[in-house]
């Protein structure tokens, strides 16, 4: 983070922290009011820190209310921490750091970074939040070998090497590293934080050190698990939301032990964002969350039964969600979406048979499949023209966007293609028009499905058109999820469909991660990416000369100290990209439906639907929506 | 008869060996692990699994042992009670299972008593009426009903159910009865959603049933007895209820064997569609997950109650019909 972005983010939080002292008086929701009155609960004022968090919506909302929201599994009580999204520090709406938990932080030479709590924050529970809480998750949690047999985790270490822990006050906590750690804040903001904190009051009954023996035993017994490690590990978790017990930071917390087919999220007490005029949120008192198929959750949409509702709705339900619009009193919203790219190609770099291989790695030949797609005429068939032909790169809302990287080999020219393919050397065709390998075989490629979704598959079949008309014949293979994957690593797969990069929208801050050949997950190239998440212990190193280059320059990202260097580095990233074609992206831009009842205000009309950054609902802060006349 | 119940009670321990056998290894036949799929799941949603984690979780889990251990450590771990860990859930599956057993009932029970009601008078009153309109009709709707997937007409009676009778979609009861304890209100709500997954969970046993009985009882009443009977001027309907029918009523009882894995199996699927809390559901999303615990022991549970079944309508039969012997082996 530059010198600048950091002053302001600190003259930001002071603004906040003074407008809050300005905003005499806190008053919370009536809800509480009784349990305040009968002594089970101290008044607003002692809940809150003593310097809580200013944010607003549009409007100043009112309490009460029950959010209705539908989730296909029980597992997905995690979102409730994706969509409440109290982070230590978070990203605003136009993607900058802010402090949230923390009431402000300092970053000296991207590798010290100060973190400074507010004072009298509290637990859901009403135990104080203190840097012991820290100190308990790094010292007796990260590097407890029964807890963490292999060590810290690895967002903790930078090549390697863990920081140096000083804890300063109460308040006061300092993280220190030799090398810079550019995503270490970043990744607190994600969707899906590591937690570096644990309510250590309440864990320190199941750790070895803390507990009585005969109790921690005994429970230990009574939960029928291996050991006090695993209970520990199996109660601790910060983002599931499975163990009702656990205190926890975000707006609402969960008070059903799953599986369940209904979630009941209470507002926590204890929160410690305020509304401009010292409200303390969130306004609505509880979520509840259904869980329902996937299949239902669009009908269940449209019978009025979800007050809030994005996740497993789909571009292609539209049309029937605004049919039911008036009956059931909702509105469907037309958000952005993230994806580099709703569908993209990947051949495979390290595809078993050295012929094809030796083509996939070919930039000619990647480049003329590119230019033998016609983007335009599969927006228009299969996204009603809603979505936008574009290469697998970032997105227009991206500070690092240039026309160029959308369009470079993204036209459709089908002789600029045969042109390539004939340079090759593969000019010789059967009489159907297939061309044939060097070795005689047809220029036959197998692209192989996840088999999950059917767009993916309505696109290879216009793509088979354009591409047989240059002399490549295309064959479609589904398969499951897990087979898809593992033949894909072991070289198996010729060339995989799937979604594009997960964050178009980056900025040069953001690790660079997804374009350079750094995880396994990566399609076109997961044996050199397995190679450096396992510290070459797996995989394979990089043998072609522009993937070394985007990987030596996702070193340098690592260890640039300024925004400025890190932006030059990430151009030089994607313009390669843009250049090499090691994905075929095919549309972009594509919208997702928000479906919000009309009694839920504060919802943003027009937003950005994304998982990182974003955390779906979350920079949008659900704890300031309300309902209208929400007492019912 | 004690011989016999004895000697068929013995065949069940063999039996069910077998059966946890064989559903073990079934579950273990897709490829990859529990681990494989959360992962695959994880990754679906843009989060990433730390390696390192994973493997730790592998050892926890104990699928780092052979699977023949594995099996042996849950097939004795179930003989003292103890079905073992649901990896998803984080939880002790018998916890898990009875949870949600009542329900399971509830909804069983109630099928197979649409698919005897339903099945009796209709399939009585088109076996009299032989290639009436009558017959023709419920011929033809029972073939429909045979053939139409469970999924399918659960979507149509959702979706009419919720257009014409203001039902929420999918579940057993509205949303906010759930986490409730009992109560009337609860107990209609109940009601007022049960009689989707009966009717579409019985659709294709009822329409199977009626063949049976409408070709049962034309067989009975071709015999030269109710001819002679006839001819006596018995009065019909006593001629009719006397003995024919009650001849014929043999697969009411000897199906339940049948029936019962039809019944469960169909509402797996049927519970996902219509978002039911009951068994099926949570063995399909255990299947999926790769979930070895929680599945298997929800199959050998099923089983059990299979075998069992299949034993109690032979026994019924055999009271009901003198003409059925006990010949299981026992005799030469």
């Amino acid at each position: 983070m530059s010198v600048r972005q950091l002053t302001i983010n600190i003259l930001l939080a002071l603004a906040l922290t003074t407008g809050a002292a300005v905003a005499e008086g806190f008053s919370d929701t009536p809800a509480l009011a009784e349990r305040v009155k009968s002594g089970g609960l101290p008044p607003v004022a002692e809940r809150l820190p003593e310097q809580p968090r200013v944010v607003g919506g549009d409007t100043i909302g009112q309490y009460g209310g029950d959010l209705r929201i539908s989730m296909a599994r029980a597992k997905d009580t995690r979102m409730m921490t994706v969509y409440g999204y109290a982070r230590l520090v978070g990203f605003d709406q136009s993607y900058n750091l802010v402090s949230d938990i923390l009431e402000s932080f300092e970053v000296e030479d991207a590798r010290i970074f100060t973190l400074r709590l507010r004072k009298g924050h509290k637990w859901s529970d009403g135990a104080p939040f203190t840097t012991e809480d820290f100190r308990y998750w790094w010292e007796d949690v990260a590097n407890n070998t029964d807890l963490a047999p292999l060590g810290a985790p690895i967002f903790m270490k930078v090549d390697g090497e863990v920081p140096t822990v000083e804890i300063i006050d109460a308040q006061t906590i300092r993280y220190t590293w030799q090398k810079p750690n550019p995503t270490f804040l970043p990744r607190l903001a994600g969707p899906r934080p590591p937690f570096i904190y644990r309510p250590a009051h309440y864990m320190k009954q199941f750790h070895a050190k803390y507990a009585e023996q005969p109790a921690l035993d005994a429970a230990v017994k009574k939960r029928r698990m291996r050991n006090w490690a695993s209970l520990h590990n199996a109660s601790d978790n910060m983002y599931n939301f499975d163990n009702p017990e656990l205190p926890t930071l975000q707006p609402w917390f969960n008070t059903v032990r799953p599986p369940q087919q209904q979630f009941i999220f209470e507002r926590n007490p204890y929160f410690h964002r305020v509304d401009g005029e010292g409200q303390q949120l969130p306004y609505i008192d509880r979520v509840l969350m259904n869980i329902a198929d996937t299949k239902l959750i669009p009908a269940k949409a449209a019978a009025g039964e979800s007050d809030l509702q994005a996740r497993n709705i789909f571009m292609s339900h539209y049309t029937f969600l605004r049919k039911a619009e008036e009956k059931k009193k909702f509105k469907t919203l037309l958000w952005n979406t993230a994806l580099g790219s709703k569908v993209a190609l990947y051949p495979n770099m390290h595809h078993k048979d050295p012929v094809w291989r030796e083509l996939f790695r070919d930039v000619r030949f990647r480049r003329a499949l590119s230019l033998a797609t016609d983007r335009d005429e599969i927006n228009q068939v299969i996204y009603f023209g809603l979505a936008q032909p574009a290469n697998n790169t970032v997105l227009p809302e991206s500070p690092l966007f240039r026309d160029e990287l959308q369009t470079a080999w993204a036209d459709f020219d089908p002789d600029k293609a045969e042109e390539l393919l004939d340079e090759i050397g593969l000019d010789k065709r059967d009489k159907d028009g297939v061309r044939f390998l060097p070795d005689g075989r047809r220029l036959e490629i197998v692209i192989e499905t996840a088999g999950e979704d059917t767009e993916q598959i309505d696109v290879l079949e216009l793509l088979h058109d354009t591409w047989l008309d240059i002399g490549i014949k295309v064959f479609t293979r589904p398969s499951q999820r897990e087979v898809f994957r593992n033949r894909i690593y072991s070289g198996d797969t010729m060339m995989a469909v799937w979604f594009g990069v997960d964050n178009g929208i980056v900025s040069a801050d953001m690790s660079p991660g997804e374009f350079t050949p750094t995880r396994q997950i990566q399609y076109q190239w997961p044996k050199w990416g397995q190679y450096f998440e396992t510290g070459g212990k797996a995989g394979e190193e990089i043998d072609m000369p522009a993937p070394k280059e985007l990987f030596d320059l996702f070193r340098s990202w690592r260890v640039a100290r300024s925004t400025d260097e890190r932006a030059k580095i990430w151009q030089r990233i994607l313009d390669i990209h843009a250049d090499q074609v090691f994905s075929i992206g095919i549309v972009c831009c594509t919208k997702q439906p928000v479906v919000v009842s009309n009694r839920l205000k504060n919802v943003p009309r027009e937003g950005v639907y994304a998982w990182n950054p974003g955390a779906h609902f979350g920079i949008y802060l659900p704890d300031t929506f309300y309902f209208a006349n929400a007492v019912k | 008869m004690f011989r016999y119940i004895s000697h068929r009670l013995l065949v069940m321990i063999p039996t069910l060996l077998a059966v946890s056998a064989l559903v073990f290894i079934i579950i273990q036949l897709p490829p990859g692990t529990f681990l494989d799929s959360l992962i695959a799941e994880l990754e679906s949603q843009g989060e990433a699994a730390d390696p390192n984690q994973i493997e730790a979780l592998r050892a926890e889990y104990g699928l780092d042992k052979s699977q023949i251990e594995q099996y042996f450590t849950w097939l004795f771990g179930m003989l003292q009670g103890d079905f073992g860990f649901s990896f998803e859930h984080k939880r002790p599956v018998s916890e898990l299972i009875g949870e949600r057993l009542v329900l399971t009932f509830v909804v069983t029970f109630s099928t197979i008593l649409f698919i005897w009601v339903v099945s009796f008078a209709i399939g009585t009153y088109v076996a009299t009426r032989q290639y009436s309109v009558a017959d023709n009709v419920a011929t033809f709707l029972g073939y429909l009903g045979l053939a139409t997937p469970n999924f399918l007409l659960a979507l149509i009676l959702l979706y009419l159910a919720n257009q014409w009778f203001d039902l929420s979609i999918g579940g057993i009861m509205d949303d906010e009865f759930r986490n409730q304890p009992w109560t009337m209100a609860k107990a209609v709500s109940v009601l007022q959603h049960l009689w989707i997954p009966v009717i579409v969970i019985g659709t294709s046993g009822t329409a199977g049933m009626i063949r049976r009985l409408r070709a049962n009882l034309l067989d009975e009443l071709q015999k030269q007895y109710v001819v002679t009977g006839r001819a006596k001027g018995l009065h019909p309907r006593k001629l009719l209820w006397k003995y024919p029918l009650r001849v014929s009523l043999n697969p009411f009882i000897a199906d339940i064997g049948s029936i019962l894995p039809d019944v469960i199996s169909g509402s797996a699927i049927v519970a996902v569609v219509l978002n039911l809390d009951i068994t099926g559901r949570m063995l399909l999303e255990a299947l999926r997950s790769q979930d070895v615990f929680l599945s298997g022991s929800f199959l050998m549970i099923l089983s059990l109650f299979v075998v069992i079944g299949t034993l109690l309508s032979d026994l019924a039969l055999a009271a009901l019909d003198p003409r059925i012997r006990f010949t299981g082996g026992t005799t030469r």
